[in-house]
């Protein structure tokens, strides 16, 4: 008895530990390897989504083809930065970056494709339900958006402390030259402190704005597809509605509010985080209650309730906690 | 107020409970308040252009005379009977129909054994009356409505007890379904009808989004049912096969799905 | 809301020939002299047609089609609404008889460019390997003079064109997959599945349905409004006026409409020199040609044969075998209707969205040979009410009961094989058209073999719909697709043009639409006759040498042509899933 209490202890003192050193590696934003895996993972679910979505769709033009090939792309890159420094330094960044610019150009095919719906916006909610999602291609890009910062972070294993940021900010030209040539270099300069306020941990403020944001269009898509079922399940179906508008608002009240990310901020995430894994639950039955249930397997799951939607809400949810758990720029 | 005569004065369908008559309504039906009509706005403009034309050009009768055209009227009145509609919001299905054969507007085939559809038309008509004088002496229109049911509904079943010459040249059943279909074409175009069955009408360019389980659209009304039953003394409330179950001519389809 | 933004829909503002909400007619249409020999003319620009035209002018020949309906604007001519469409079908006096005579009209054939392709549900299934040879199989029917290995790349191809979406995997005949992903199921779809999932019945949903399940092109997505046997607006369901035509008049080809052919000339050497036709205001003209091909259904195919009856063709051109017109055939087209208790609103999406091809195959149980498929179907309020007075004998007070029950019904139908018979025909009437021209008298009868298999094809649906869960199943006899009449085959005494549509008696006279198909089976034709068009088009360009002589082409398979595709068609889709043969 008294030998199993005492292990009981140790495993809690050591959950503990772990959970302390957990926390201290993302406060100091040394958890590159675990969000390149996060990233890898993210990708990897959203490309399955868009892959059954743009079957959907049945890749009427080439183009669809992208953002598949550049998840498959963006997962293996993911798990091999778990592995190798280099990869995350340099490879990550570039896969991430096309990510989110092929879901920024995949967010303008869908406004065109539901313009050129007959109709077209003149009866958008229509076309938007029943045309390509407006949102989805910029909620792809959040596993972009996830493998980049991923590739600015430290390594776990990485000491503690970082030289400091002037040390690593050469203050070069900044005031030579106009227009474009001025402007680039600010731009590096910028980008480089942001660089390393993420390798310090310090970018809460924008890990929150993104959960607040990716959360506002999740929410979205579940408006439009709920309002499409007619509400059937009035409190369930509702129930995102209600928490990724919250979740929009504190993740952007986080930018000014120090308070709001520590308080608020992690508590309506894990509600979403929860809602999300619900969701996911009632999709994946309304999938088998389809006529047919699991014997038009893929079909049904094309044509159920999305399965990965909610999953996304959850995602929203989970970068929410990871915003709370960061710590802001050192002069703010 | 319970109506204990079953030959009733009135023509109006009944509350089965009460058995009291339902007043006309300005829509019957399961569907109360919808309307495609309101709907035109998202309609296209020629498909708006031949439906308000359908509602606002109704064609005056050209092709029956006089005569002919009070006969019609009144057959039009039992195979599709209109009395539980205010008067005002009765579908002219008699206008659409002379108009059909006024403009030679056909179907693209004639059975061999059949004259041409307006041909058909009038000796059906004659043949009716035939019927009416042999079974009560009086012209159709004179009849009362169960009578005239009583008339039409021998031909349904292909057993006309007059009018055997007009049969020889045309087939009874074969001028049932003819005559059937026309009027109900007539009356099934017309937007208010599909306001009471609760079709949504044309759909283009806005389609529909909600597919399965018998969902309304936003724009459509969910079903309110309520009980009716045929007016008291009706004989075309229930349903027997055409030819009355024996064997004749078996009816193919009359309209092309697939 | 009651109105769109800004307001509503107003007619459109370009002058282009528009076809669909997008696409337009780019090119204006070549026009040729008439003294001037063109290398082909075809007469119908309809399914089959449509396809020829396009192939044969991208080719670089010199193509004229002669069609006599007209060149539809779909944005101004074609409406959502049941019985203003009726002049997308042939209104032309037909006469038919027999011992089960057929319902013409809206029930067969097209009129106007794209013909019947652009009132067709668009069920696009492949006809099976057995269809091929069911006389070797089953002792029934005839052979066609090739097998299905022939016609695989041309299905592969046209499903590619149209495009035809449809199951990742289609089980039954040949396995494989579609080119575009399946549709969502609406009401009647549900139903379907239901029932045959309670029967442990396979069934494919969302297809095969050549309508489109994502752009393709200026042509857009289906939005589900279920308007398709009135002609899609949308241009989401394929008709060869939205895939093929436009490509045909970018290469060069004029399409004639309004003008209606009234008979093939011969020359004196016996070869075809053209056709005589009238054109839309009544004038009679003729335009020379080197060949003709006519694709005008399996009725006016061999009417004009027919009404083309001259010195040394006293029974009519191409008829030396007497079989011009004969072994026409329908399918079995029940359909079958049930009421449920709670709400179906069976109008909305496309009426052809899900099948079972379970019982496609002659099965030695069943006491009658071939066999037939289970498809949805979607009838809008009008036919629906002439179902129900069938099918119940429904009128009067009746008639407004059950049709206020509506959106409680759904409706499947039966496609059943039934076998050819030379005694099944198109034969000259007695009366004439408003040219003067003899109309088509359509004769046809039920044998032993198709009664049976229609009686239990039908009692198979009502079981289905019954484990689906209706409470009350009637039905109503119909007959759908016709074809034959004009049929091929290696033997010329007992059929009308060989295996490439070439007739028999002249070797530059073709025929090619749904008349030259020996048989059907359960498989609805419309995919099967663009892809013979395809290929005796294929044939056409590869002999063009030998028939510009007034030789008789060569009996050679031709090369299959992908680059006489549309441009555009393999940008598109996704790709084709390899799935392995069956053995049979
Ligand atoms: C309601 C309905 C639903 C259908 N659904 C399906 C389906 O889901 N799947 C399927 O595969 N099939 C379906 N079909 C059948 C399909 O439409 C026809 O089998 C097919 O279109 C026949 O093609 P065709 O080329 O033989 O003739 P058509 O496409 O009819 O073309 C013939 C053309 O020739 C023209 N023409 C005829 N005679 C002359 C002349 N003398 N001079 C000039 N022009 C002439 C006509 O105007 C017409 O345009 C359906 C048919 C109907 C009626
Ligand atoms: S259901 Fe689809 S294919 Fe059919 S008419 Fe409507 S948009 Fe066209």
């Amino acid at each position: 008895m008294a030998s199993r209490a005492a292990q009981r202890r140790r495993l809690l003192r050591q959950a503990l530990h772990e959970e302390t050193l957990i926390t201290q590696h993302i406060r100091e934003g040394r958890f590159q390897r675990s969000l390149a895996v996060v990233a890898a993972l993210a990708s990897l679910m959203s490309g399955g989504e868009v892959a059954y979505e743009h079957y959907r769709g049945s890749y009427g033009q080439q183009i669809m083809y992208t953002p598949i090939i550049l998840s498959a792309g963006l997962t293996a890159t993911g798990v091999a930065a778990a592995f190798n420094r280099l990869i995350a330094r340099r490879l990550l960044p570039l896969i991430s970056l096309l990510v989110l610019v092929d879901g920024v150009v995949g967010f303008i095919f869908h406004v065109r494709g539901i313009a050129r719906k007959p109709g077209g916006w003149r009866v958008p909610v229509n076309n938007m339900i029943m045309g390509p999602p407006v949102f989805a291609p910029l909620l792809f890009g959040l596993s972009g958006y996830l493998g980049l910062i991923a590739s600015f972070l430290r390594r776990e294993n990485d000491p503690a402390a970082l030289e400091p940021i002037a040390d690593r900010v050469p203050d070069i030209g900044l005031r030579q030259g106009r227009g474009l040539r001025a402007a680039l270099p600010r731009l590096t300069r910028e980008g480089l402190i942001f660089e390393h306020h993420v390798r310090e941990g310090r970018f809460q403020r924008n890990i929150a704005a993104v959960a607040g944001i990716s959360a506002f269009f999740s929410g979205c898509e579940a408006a439009y597809s709920h309002y499409q079922n007619g509400f059937q399940y009035r409190w369930l179906q509702s129930s995102p509605l209600l928490i990724a508008p919250l979740l929009t608002l504190t993740g952007i009240g986080s930018i000014w509010s120090r308070r709001l990310a520590t308080t608020l901020l992690p508590v309506i995430s894990a509600l979403a985080l929860s809602d999300g894994a619900m969701g996911t639950f009632f999709h994946a039955r309304g999938v088998l209650r389809k006529p047919g249930g699991l014997r038009l397997p893929l079909y049904n799951l094309i044509y159920g309730p999305p399965l990965f939607a909610p999953m996304l809400l959850s995602a929203s949810g989970f970068l929410g906690l990871l915003a709370a758990l960061l710590r802001r720029p050192a002069h703010t | 107020m319970t109506s204990q005569n079953p030959a009733a004065d009135h023509l109006l369908p009944v509350d089965p409970q009460s058995g009291s008559p339902l007043d006309p309504r300005r829509q019957p039906g399961y569907y109360p308040g919808f309307s495609t009509l309101d709907q035109r706005a998202f309609w296209d403009a020629a498909t708006r252009q031949t439906v308000m034309d359908r509602v606002e050009q109704v064609p005056a009768i050209r092709f029956f005379d006089g005569g002919e055209a009070a006969t019609m009227q009144a057959i039009c009145n039992r195979i599709l009977p209109q009395d539980d509609r205010d008067p005002e919001r009765r579908i002219p299905v008699l206008n659409y129909l002379d108009n059909r054969l006024y403009s030679g507007m056909s179907d693209g085939y004639r059975y061999e054994d059949m004259p041409a559809d307006g041909d058909a038309f009038r000796l059906g008509i004659q043949a009716i009356d035939e019927i009416s004088v042999h079974l009560h002496a009086k012209r159709f229109t004179e009849l009362e409505m169960a009578q005239q049911e009583e008339v039409l509904e021998t031909i349904h079943d292909a057993h006309p007890p007059a009018g055997g010459n007009i049969w020889k040249r045309m087939p009874v059943d074969r001028f049932w379904l003819l005559l059937v279909q026309d009027i109900a074409a007539a009356y099934y175009a017309h937007p208010w009808s599909w306001d009471e069955i609760g079709f949504g009408g044309p759909a283009y360019p806005r389609g529909y989004v909600r597919l399965e389980n018998g969902k309304a659209e936003p724009w459509e009304k969910d079903e309110q049912r309520y009980e009716w039953e045929p007016p008291p003394g009706a004989r075309s409330g229930g349903y027997r096969p055409v030819g009355g179950g024996r064997p004749h001519h078996a009816p193919p389809g009359q309209s092309g799905t697939h | 809301m009651r109105e769109p933004i800004f307001g509503r829909f107003d007619p459109p503002r370009s002058s282009d020939h528009l076809l669909g909400p997008v696409q337009r007619l780019k090119t204006p249409m070549r026009h040729y002299r008439e003294s001037e020999e063109v290398d082909v003319c075809i007469v119908g620009v309809g399914s089959a047609g449509g396809v020829l035209l396009q192939r044969l002018s991208r080719a670089g020949l010199r193509v004229v089609g002669i069609e006599s309906g007209p060149f539809w604007d779909v944005e101004r001519d074609w409406v959502s609404d049941e019985a203003g469409s009726h002049k997308l079908y042939w209104n032309d006096l037909r006469i038919t008889a027999g011992a089960n005579p057929i319902t013409l009209g809206e029930n067969n054939s097209g009129h106007g460019v794209g013909g019947g392709s652009v009132h067709w549900a668009a069920f696009a299934p492949r006809f099976h390997p057995s269809d091929f040879h069911i006389y070797e199989l089953d002792g029934v029917g005839v052979d066609w003079p090739f097998r299905y290995d022939v016609i695989r790349p041309y299905y592969e191809m046209l499903e590619r064109e149209m495009p035809v979406a449809g199951p990742a995997r289609f089980p039954w005949g040949y396995p494989h997959s579609y080119p575009y992903g399946p549709h969502p199921s609406a009401g009647v779809g549900d139903v379907l599945i239901k029932g045959c999932t309670k029967l442990g019945i396979p069934v494919v949903a969302g297809g095969p349905v050549a309508i489109l399940s994502g752009s393709y092109g200026d042509r857009q997505h289906c939005i589900y409004r279920g308007f398709c046997i009135q002609g899609c607006k949308v241009g989401a369901k394929q008709s060869t006026l939205y895939s093929h035509v436009p490509d045909a008049v970018a290469c060069g080809a004029e399409i004639r409409d309004r003008s209606m052919a009234a008979r093939v000339n011969l020359r004196p050497d016996g070869l075809v020199s053209g056709v005589t036709y009238f054109d839309a205001a009544g004038n009679e003209r003729h335009q020379r040609c080197k060949l003709v091909v006519i694709s005008g259904y399996a009725i006016e195919t061999p009417r004009l044969l027919l009404n083309s009856a001259s010195p040394g063709h006293e029974k009519g051109l191409a008829n030396s075998s007497d079989t011009v017109g004969r072994y026409l055939m329908v399918q079995a087209g029940n359909v079958i209707l049930g009421r449920f208790p709670q709400l179906i609103r069976l109008y909305k999406g496309p009426p052809a969205h899900a099948l079972t091809e379970e019982f496609y195959e002659t099965d030695p149980r069943r006491d009658f040979a071939r066999g037939f498929a289970v498809q949805t179907v979607g009838p809008l309020p009008i036919a629906f009410a002439k179902q129900m007075m069938v099918a119940k004998g429904a009128w009067g007070w009746g008639l407004r009961k059950v049709m206020m029950d509506y959106n409680h019904w759904a409706t499947l139908g039966l496609l059943g094989e039934l076998l050819p018979w030379a005694d099944n025909r198109v034969t000259i009437a007695e009366e004439r058209d408003g040219h003067g021209l003899p109309v088509a008298k359509v004769t046809y009868g039920l044998k032993e073999n198709d009664k049976k298999l229609i009686e239990f094809g039908k009692r198979k649906v009502m079981e289905i719909m019954s484990a689906a869960g209706a409470e009350e199943v009637v039905q109503e006899a119909r007959y759908a697709h016709l074809i034959g009449g004009a049929r091929m085959g290696d033997d010329p005494d007992t059929s009308v043009v060989d295996r490439f549509g070439c007739s028999h008696d002249i070797p530059n006279l073709f025929c090619c639409d749904g008349s030259i198909l020996p048989t059907q089976g359960s498989a609805n034709p419309g995919l099967t006759i663009q892809s013979l068009a395809a290929r005796t088009a294929n044939y056409i360009i590869a002999q063009s040498d030998r028939l510009s002589q007034g030789l008789r082409g060569l009996p050679e398979e031709p090369p299959i042509r992908h680059d006489l595709s549309p441009p555009g068609t393999y940008q598109r889709g996704i790709p084709r899933i390899p799935w392995p043969a069956r053995q049979s």
